[in-house]
C-alpha cells in the first residue's frame, strides 16, 4: 500500500538487481558493485584488482576519541561544522558541534539544561534549526530554533509521545518530521513557523526518516509495512511511490546525498548495523562499513564524497569520515584531495 | 580506580536533598550480625549448584515481542518493525536487535510465559524479585537477600550486592521489595556502581553521619589517598562514622574486595568487549564479584524506569520511542553485553556454577499503542536462564501467536525466585525455616 493516497507501488527493477540486492555488499569491503558481476570474468578481476589497490588506503578518519555514545550526526555550514548528539552522562544526551578546521567541540545551546536533544537538522539557508526536544517524563516536541532572532516554535502536542527525524525541504520554508498522533506513526509537515501543520502519509506500519533530494521533488523514507523497515521514494504530493530495498530485516535511516543521486542507508543485512550506499533508484548497492561492531547514523559530507558515521569499535562510539566511490565503477584513491583531511 | 563518592547533584551547599536520600537508600548490609558460622556457611556454599547468581534486572518491561519472542506472522499492528533472525537453536528466532545472542543461544534457554501478577513498576517490581506483591504485606525479601541470609558473609565482601546508580524506582518511588523485607535491613544490598567507562563507585561512602556536606571534601581527600596509605583507614578509627559503614570501610582496607572493584585489571579487550554502557561495565563487575565469590549479584539495567525523561537513565519503560529506542540503544546495548558476560564466564569456567538471569519486572503490550510504542504488559514475558545446571538451547513455554498470553504454563517470579533460590543450597526445608517464597516451586522445565 501507498503511503501517499494509497497507490499501489511497483518494484521497478529487473530480477538481477533484485539478487545483488539480496546479497547485498558481502564482498563490498572491496567496492565490488552488482553491476560488475554482469561483465566478463577478466574484467571484473581487473576491477577487483583496482578496487583492492585503492582501499588499501581507505582506512576512515576518526573524528572524535571521548567514546561516548553517540548519535545523529550531520553536517552544517557547508562542512565548516559537524553536529551531533552524545550521552554527556547516564542521564542526558547534548547536542554538540565541531569545527571541522580545528576539531574544536562546543555546545550548540548552551543553556540546554537538562533535557535531551537531539536529531538536529540545519536549514539549507543556515537559518533554521530543527530538533527533538524532551520536555518532560516520556514526552518530547519539535523545536524549530531561529537562529537570528533566538526564538523558538514548538509543535507540541498533548500526552506522551514525540516528533521523529525532523529534515528540512531544500527551500527552507518546511520541516517534515515523523509523528504517530492517533495510530501508526506518519510523516507530517509544518512552516518553519510553527504553523500549517499537515499530514503527509497515510498508511500502516512505522514511517520514519524523511529526507529531500535537492531539487525537493523527492522523499527517500523507510515504513515498515512490509514486516520490517524498508526505503521507499515518493514525490511529495504522494505520486511516484517506489520501494527501493527488500530485504527480511532492517533498511533504516535514509540521507541523500548533496547531489540527490545517492542514498546512504543503515542495514543490518550483512549480520549487524552496516552503512550502505545506494543509487536513488535502490541500484549499486554498496557497502561503505565493514565491522562486526555497529555502524550507524550515516550522514553526507557537503562534497558528497564522504560520509560521517557513529562508529563503534572496540566498544567505544566514535564519529568517523568514510570516503565514498564518485561514480560507480570508479576506483579513487581514498584520503586524498578531499576536503576534510585526517587532523595532524 | 574506586570513586569514594562524588556529588555530581550540587546545590550551594554542597549537595542536594536528593543525594542524601539516595545515600540513605544505599545504606551497606550490617553483615556482622546474625550470620550464619563459618562451618554453616562452607555447608550451605557446598549444597549450592550456583556459588554465585547475577540477575540482570532489566527494568522498566523489555518488550518481548521485539526481541526473544517475535511475532513475525501476527498483523501490523501487533508484530512491529523489525525482521527475525534464526538463532542457534531449532525454534528459537530472535529480533534483528539481537545477533550477538541469537548466535548464542545454545548457552541459555528463553522462557517465553513469564506472568506478574502486578502491571505497575513499582509493584511489579516487588513481585519480580520477590514472588509476593507489596501488600498487604510485609514485604518480603529479595530473592538475594534470601540468598544472602542463607549463605552470609565469606571473607569481606558482602554477599548480597546491587550494581547500578541506586534502587531501582520509577519517579514517584522506589521498588519496596528491593532488600532484606522481612529477614530485616541486615540483608539489603550493598550498592556499588560502574559508569560507562568502567569507574566503580561506592555510593554509601558518599555521605557519613554527623558531617556536614562542607566537610565531605576533606573526608573524601583523606578517603582517596587509601590507596597509597590504607593504614590510615584504622588510625582514623572508623568506629566514629558509625557501625552501618563498617562494611563499607571494611572493603577497602581488604585487597580481596578492592581487586574485585578494580576493572583495570581487566585486559582492555575484555573491558571493550561488554562495550561503553554503565550496564555493560556492570556486568563486567559482575562477573568479578561473582569470581570473588560473592553469592549474589543484582545488575540493575537503570535506577529509573522511565526511558525518556529529563534524568532518566533510559530504562526499558518504553512508552514512548519503544521501536526507535530498542533499535538505537537498548537492543545493541543489552545484546553487546550479554553475550560478553557470557562469552567471559564461559571462557573462565564460571558458568558451571554460576545462575546467570536476564529478566525485568513485566512486558509490554504486543498491541502497538497510539504513539506507535507499547505501554506495560503484566500477562506475558520473558526471562533468560543459563548456568549452574540449567539445561541450554531451550524455548520454555509458549505464547500465543500476538504474544498476549501463555499458551502454556505460566511461570511467576515466585516460581523464578524459588528455582535460583533452590540453585542458590536454599532448599525447601530452610525456605520453610526462613519462612520465605512459601508456595513456590522449581521451574523443572529448566533442566
Amino acid at each position: 500500500m501507498n503511503c501517499f493516497e494509497h497507490r499501489t507501488f511497483n518494484i521497478e527493477r529487473s530480477t538481477s538487481n533484485n539478487e545483488c540486492k539480496a546479497r547485498g555488499a558481502r564482498t563490498s569491503m572491496f567496492s565490488v558493485e552488482c553491476s560488475m558481476f554482469d561483465v566478463r570474468t577478466g574484467f571484473v578481476v581487473f576491477l577487483l584488482s583496482l578496487s583492492l589497490l585503492a582501499n588499501a588506503h581507505a582506512e576512515p578518519i576518526r573524528l572524535t576519541t571521548d567514546g561516548a555514545l553517540k548519535r545523529d550526526p550531520c553536517f552544517v555550514e557547508n562542512g565548516a561544522k559537524l553536529v551531533y548528539c552524545y550521552d554527556e552522562g547516564p542521564d542526558l544526551v547534548r547536542m554538540l558541534q565541531m569545527k571541522m578546521d580545528d576539531r574544536t567541540i562546543t555546545p550548540v545551546f548552551e543553556d540546554a539544561g537538562n533535557r535531551h536533544n537531539l536529531e538536529p537538522a540545519w536549514s539549507l539557508d543556515g537559518k533554521w534549526i530543527a530538533y527533538t526536544q524532551c520536555t518532560g517524563n516520556l514526552t518530547a516536541r519539535l523545536v524549530i530554533h531561529n537562529r537570528a532572532e533566538n526564538t523558538d516554535a514548538f509543535i507540541t502536542h498533548p500526552g506522551r509521545g514525540g516528533t521523529r527525524s525532523p529534515t528540512f525541504s531544500p527551500d527552507s520554508k518546511t520541516v517534515v518530521y515523523a509523528f504517530a498522533e492517533t495510530g501508526p506513526q506518519q510523516l507530517w509537515s509544518v512552516d518553519t513557523a510553527g504553523k500549517n501543520k499537515k499530514q503527509l502519509t497515510e498508511c500502516s506500519g512505522i514511517t520514519n526518516w524523511p529526507t529531500f533530494t535537492p531539487d525537493g521533488k523527492t522523499i527517500v523514507f523507510a515504513n515498515s509495512r512490509e514486516n520490517n523497515y524498508e526505503l521507499y521514494s515518493v514525490s511529495p504530493d504522494g505520486s511516484n511511490e517506489r520501494r527501493l530495498t527488500e530485504n527480511t530485516i532492517m533498511d533504516i535511516r535514509p540521507r541523500l546525498s548533496p547531489d540527490g543521486k545517492r542514498i546512504a542507508f543503515v542495514s543490518t543485512r550483512d549480520g549487524n548495523y552496516e552503512v550502505y550506499v545506494m543509487n536513488l533508484d535502490g541500484s549499486h548497492v554498496q557497502r561503505i562499513t565493514n565491522s562486526e561492531e555497529r555502524d550507524d547514523y550515516p550522514a553526507w559530507h557537503s562534497n558528497g564524497r564522504q560520509l560521517v558515521t557513529v562508529s563503534e569499535r572496540d566498544g567505544e562510539f566514535d564519529l568517523y569520515l568514510f570516503d565514498v566511490e564518485p561514480t560507480q565503477l570508479a576506483s579513487r584513491k581514498i584520503g586524498t584531495s578531499l576536503d576534510v583531511v585526517p587532523k595532524p | 580506580m574506586i570513586d569514594f563518592g562524588s556529588f555530581k547533584a550540587r546545590d550551594c551547599g554542597g549537595s542536594t536533598r536528593r543525594s542524601f536520600l539516595r545515600t540513605a537508600a544505599a545504606v551497606p548490609v550490617a553483615m556482622a550480625t546474625g550470620l550464619p558460622t563459618p562451618e554453616a556457611i562452607a555447608a550451605a556454599k557446598s549444597r549450592a549448584k550456583a556459588k554465585s547468581v547475577i540477575l540482570l534486572w532489566l527494568w522498566g518491561g523489555p518488550s518481548h515481542i521485539d526481541l526473544v519472542d517475535p511475532k513475525p506472522d501476527a498483523s501490523m499492528d501487533y508484530r512491529g518493525p523489525f525482521g527475525t533472525i534464526d538463532t542457534r537453536t531449532t525454534g528459537m528466532k530472535f529480533t534483528e536487535l539481537l545477533p550477538r545472542m541469537a548466535a548464542r543461544s545454545d548457552k541459555f534457554s528463553v522462557i517465553r510465559s513469564m506472568v506478574n501478577s502486578n502491571n505497575g513498576h513499582p509493584g511489579a517490581g516487588t513481585v519480580g524479585v520477590t514472588g509476593f506483591e507489596e501488600l498487604p504485606g510485609p514485604v518480603q525479601p529479595n530473592f538475594g537477600a534470601i540468598v544472602a541470609k542463607h549463605r552470609g558473609q565469606d571473607g569481606s565482601l558482602p554477599p548480597f550486592f546491587y550494581v547500578g546508580r541506586g534502587i531501582p524506582r520509577d519517579l514517584p518511588r522506589r521498588i519496596e521489595g528491593y532488600g532484606g523485607g522481612t529477614l530485616g535491613k541486615a540483608y539489603d544490598p550493598f550498592l556499588v556502581s560502574a559508569s560507562d567507562r568502567g569507574e566503580v563507585s561506592i555510593p554509601t561512602l558518599k555521605m557519613m553521619p554527623n558531617m556536614s556536606p562542607g566537610r565531605i571534601s576533606d573526608r573524601r581527600q583523606l578517603l582517596t589517598q587509601l590507596d597509597e596509605e590504607r593504614y590510615r583507614l584504622d588510625a582514623a578509627k572508623v568506629e566514629e562514622w558509625g557501625h552501618k559503614y563498617q562494611s563499607a570501610y571494611g572493603l577497602l582496607t581488604s585487597a580481596e574486595a578492592r581487586a574485585a572493584f578494580d576493572l583495570t585489571q581487566e585486559s582492555k579487550k575484555t573491558r571493550s568487549s561488554y562495550g561503553r554502557s554503565t550496564f555493560g561495565q556492570g556486568c563486567l563487575l559482575a562477573r568479578r564479584l561473582a569470581e570473588a565469590g560473592v553469592p549474589y549479584v543484582q545488575v540493575n539495567w537503570s535506577e529509573y524506569v522511565e526511558t525518556f525523561t529529563p534524568g532518566g537513565d533510559w530504562g526499558w519503560d518504553t512508552h514512548i520511542y519503544n521501536f526507535e529506542l530498542l533499535q538505537d540503544r537498548h537492543g545493541p546495548i543489552f545484546d553487546r553485553a550479554y553475550s560478553a558476560l557470557l562469552d567471559d564466564m564461559t571462557e573462565r569456567g564460571l558458568m558451571e556454577d554460576t545462575l546467570l538471569i536476564a529478566m525485568g519486572e513485566f512486558g509490554r503490550t504486543p498491541r502497538i499503542s497510539n504513539r506507535a510504542a507499547r505501554e506495560h504488559w503484566n500477562q506475558c514475558y520473558f526471562s533468560i536462564w543459563a548456568g549452574a545446571g540449567v539445561q541450554a538451547g531451550r524455548v520454555i513455554g509458549q505464547s500465543d501467536p500476538k504474544g498476549q498470553r501463555p499458551v502454556s504454563r505460566p511461570i511467576t517470579p515466585l516460581m523464578a525466585g524459588t528455582t535460583i533460590a533452590e540453585l542458590a543450597g536454599v532448599g525447601a526445608q530452610q525456605r520453610a525455616e526462613l519462612k520465605v517464597l512459601d508456595g513456590g516451586s522449581v521451574i523443572d522445565e529448566l533442566f
